[in-house]
């Protein structure tokens, strides 16, 4: 374990692998302590709301989503850059009026306010245009903490291809948190949206919930201290990075965000960062070596994007052993971790399966996941599966599914799936 | 006379006139070597995997090889030392990541014959840095050993007593940061004087189970096994309660009763051997003996390398070379002390 300027890495693994061994896998602890000396709450940020103004969003919907945009905007701190956008088939910048954005104030409050009260409903949704929008004002902040909040209602109605071309050129310029309100929205949507964009995603079934979601998204956006962060990864000549996943506090894959950054090394983009803590799964794969060699697996840094700044270093060893007492043993981060992944995948797939009407596949995917649950004590999901399957028993994850379920359950398992809980106990 | 233009111990330059090394204290007038030295001389050398020279002291990962990432050997997986009247073998042997055993022998350089001196540790694997508990210890107890004596009335008996305390002194002071225990090691030391030419005293002190054993083929000094390990196996078997082999077997067999370092109890042993004959002093660790556990079946490899006192070190390599063989599991070290006794006619 390392620490510097407030971050520590700790890495949980057993680093002893059996004779022609070739696996190592390690929990990585990346942690950003509240008493940090880092980097005080910056000014440097720049806050995008965008609504969607669709005609879907009519009625209660666009009433509530006008409420929370204004708890959102009354949680801004002072000197924070901030711009509010209605989005339709086009994108409209709502406040201020000039592509640029305006800087928080008693004064500059109460101007947007009075803007989001003239929110109005009627339109198609082009998100991809909504985020290109949102880019061109990140692009007038670099450096800056730059985020999002989208929320919307209803499926995209670009064209698939023109939609990745979008989310693919806000990269590296703001995260986004995404908020789909009522049930006519796609998750796939705005996963791939959060996930690309190294945000969140949720379902805020009734609109009336909103204005209390907004404000705690502002709350933790408000508490990011650094930009861009990200892991740094040496590896040996005659190893593989099998994959890197962050694992806590939810399940993202980010093996094919590696951007090489030196021989034998790649970057992984972990977005901003503030008194938080986030786990990762590394997987590598190395040449077998004599019983007795001791090899380096990996070198994990975190570091500022830009600066090769070291935040924090922790190493990932490997030791060949023919005492199995010793190789055998699995590290508890490792085994709860895979476990969790392995939930968020069973969900996935049974509820994929439930939709396309096979039973059978379904009971046996959810009925799995009933069990990790259980098993991990991830009570959260286990309480959303309580929705969709009725339970029998959980250690064995015999279930039935239930016949009749809300498209809001439903929807809300599929994207509070990737949520994970921490090993318990401590680490 | 000087042996060399450096300390034998820290590797500091020495000017021919020292009495004691400038960088670490130790006496010039004692011809001297160990693991210590090895490993200060084994940091320079390149990575025994890619050939990339050492050049990353200091840094967290400095112990790994900045090109390949294999972990750096110290210069300690195989030592051979000679000084002549005695040598010594330490080997990492076939399993082991890192050579947590350690030796150090001298002679003193005034006198003839020369009073010698040998210690073998062997660092507790499960508690933090072991090897530097080992090599600290073995250390400052040959500094004790052979340290110009200014209290004739002390008598070696003494001496070794005072050796193990200043080990466990030593070893006890190191840091012991985390959840590992705090570093220990055993400990068996000899001591040989000569009282008078050819009338050798050797006096040897141990704490846990690394061992001292005399080799000899003749029956005026028969060979047997000096020591009695301070360990689960030794205790049980004293106690009555379990045969030898039954208490070998056990999971706790090598579980140790007495360390050197920090909570250490229990007074060392300590012994003097007048011997009636001629043979040899050996002082091992447990990845010798576990292979090798006889006095004659040790003897029957080492004595056919020793002629008129010389050879310590081929019995030592010789004696080493069969734990390898039969499996090398643990650390090996082994020092031998070739001693030539003149019958009293």
């Amino acid at each position: 374990m390392t620490e510097a300027r407030g971050f520590t890495i700790d890495i949980d693994q057993n680093s002893y692998l059996p004779v022609s061994g070739s696996q190592v896998d390690a929990i990585v602890t990346v942690t950003m302590t509240e008493a940090t000396d880092a980097a005080p709450p910056t000014d440097n940020a720049l806050e995008i709301i965008i609504v969607d103004c669709s005609t879907s969003m009519s009625g209660d919907k666009i009433v509530s989503a006008r409420r929370a945009t204004e708890a959102a905007i009354a949680e801004l701190r002072e000197g924070v850059s901030f711009t509010v956008i209605a989005g339709t088939e086009t994108a409209e910048q709502v406040y201020p009026s000039l592509s640029a954005s305006a800087m928080a104030s008693a004064r500059t409050r109460a101007e947007a306010t009075a803007q989001v009260q003239r929110l109005q409903a009627d339109g198609g949704t082009g998100i991809g245009a909504w985020l290109r929008l949102a880019a061109h004002i990140a692009d007038q902040h670099p450096g800056a903490v730059n985020h999002a909040i989208l929320l919307t209602d209803g499926q995209n109605g670009e064209h698939p291809s023109q939609f990745a071309a979008a989310l693919q050129d806000c990269v590296g310029k703001f995260t986004c948190d995404c908020r789909g309100v009522g049930t006519d929205w796609e998750v796939q949507e705005l996963r791939a949206i959060s996930s690309t964009l190294l945000g969140s995603v949720d379902i805020v079934a009734d609109p009336a919930d909103l204005a209390a979601d907004f404000r705690a998204i502002m709350g933790t956006a408000m508490g990011k201290r650094l930009s861009d962060v990200a892991l740094r990864l040496w590896t040996p000549p005659d190893a593989t990075v099998q994959f890197v996943k962050q694992v806590a506090p939810t399940v993202e894959d980010l093996t094919s965000r590696r951007i090489e950054s030196g021989k034998r090394t790649g970057d992984y983009p972990l977005g901003s960062w503030g008194a938080e803590t986030r786990d990762y799964h590394i997987k590598v794969h190395l040449t077998p070596r004599h019983v007795g060699e001791k090899i380096l697996a990996a070198r994990v840094k975190l570091i500022q994007t830009g600066s090769d700044e070291e935040l924090a270093q922790g190493l990932i060893t490997a030791t060949w052993t023919d005492d199995s007492a010793l190789s055998t043993r699995i590290s508890r981060g490792v085994a709860h971790y895979t476990g969790q992944v392995e939930l968020a995948t069973a969900i996935q797939d049974g509820l994929t399966a439930r939709k396309a009407g096979d039973q059978a596949t379904a009971t046996a995917r959810l009925g799995r996941a009933v069990a990790l649950a259980a098993a991990s004590g991830n009570d959260a999901s286990a309480q959303l599966l309580e929705r969709v399957v009725e339970v029998i028993d959980a250690p064995s994850g015999t279930v039935r599914l239930r016949a009749e379920v809300t498209a809001a359950d439903e929807m809300t398992l599929d994207t509070r799936s990737t949520k994970t809980v921490r090993v318990r106990g401590g680490s | 006379m000087i042996m060399s233009q450096f300390c034998p111990r820290c590797a500091e330059p020495a000017a021919t006139a020292d009495q004691f090394c400038e960088g670490c204290g130790a006496a010039l007038r004692v011809n001297r070597s160990g693991t210590v030295a090895a490993a200060a001389a084994g940091t320079q050398r390149p990575c025994h995997g890619c050939g990339q020279p050492f050049a990353t002291q200091g840094r967290l990962d400095g112990e790994y090889c900045p090109c390949c990432g294999l972990h750096r050997r110290d210069g300690t997986d195989h030592i051979e030392i000679d000084l002549g009247a005695l040598a010594g073998v330490s080997d990492r042997g076939h399993v082991h990541v890192r050579n947590e055993d350690a030796m150090a022998l001298g002679q003193r350089v005034a006198g003839k014959p020369a009073t010698l001196a040998a210690v073998v540790c062997d660092g507790v694997s499960t508690v933090h840095t072991p090897e530097l508990a080992s090599r600290a210890a073995a250390e400052i107890a040959l500094d004790i050993l052979l340290e110009a004596d200014n209290a004739p009335e002390h008598t070696a008996e003494d001496r070794a007593h005072a050796a193990v305390a200043a080990a466990d002194r030593t070893v006890a002071r190191l840091p012991a940061p985390g959840r590992r225990g705090a570093p220990c090691c055993t400990l068996v030391s000899a001591l040989v004087n000569w009282p008078e030419p050819g009338r050798p005293e050797i006096t040897v002190a141990w704490v846990g189970d690394s061992r001292a054993y005399w080799l000899a083929g003749t029956e005026a000094e028969p060979a047997r096994l000096l020591t009695r390990d301070h360990s689960w196996a030794a205790e049980m078997v004293t106690a009555g309660v379990l045969d030898t082999a039954t208490a070998m077997a056990d999971a706790r067999a090598h579980a140790i009763t007495q360390w050197v370092g920090a909570g250490s109890a229990g007074e060392p042993g300590v012994l003097t051997l007048r011997p009636a004959g001629s043979g040899a002093l050996m002082l091992c660790s447990d990845g010798l003996w576990n292979y090798l556990p006889g006095s004659a079946e040790l003897a029957a490899v080492a004595l056919p390398m020793i002629e008129h006192g010389t050879g310590a070190l081929k019995a030592a390599a010789a004696l080493t070379a069969v734990a390898l063989e039969r499996g090398g599991r643990d650390n090996i070290t082994v020092v031998v002390i070739p001693i030539t006794v003149r019958s009293p006619s």
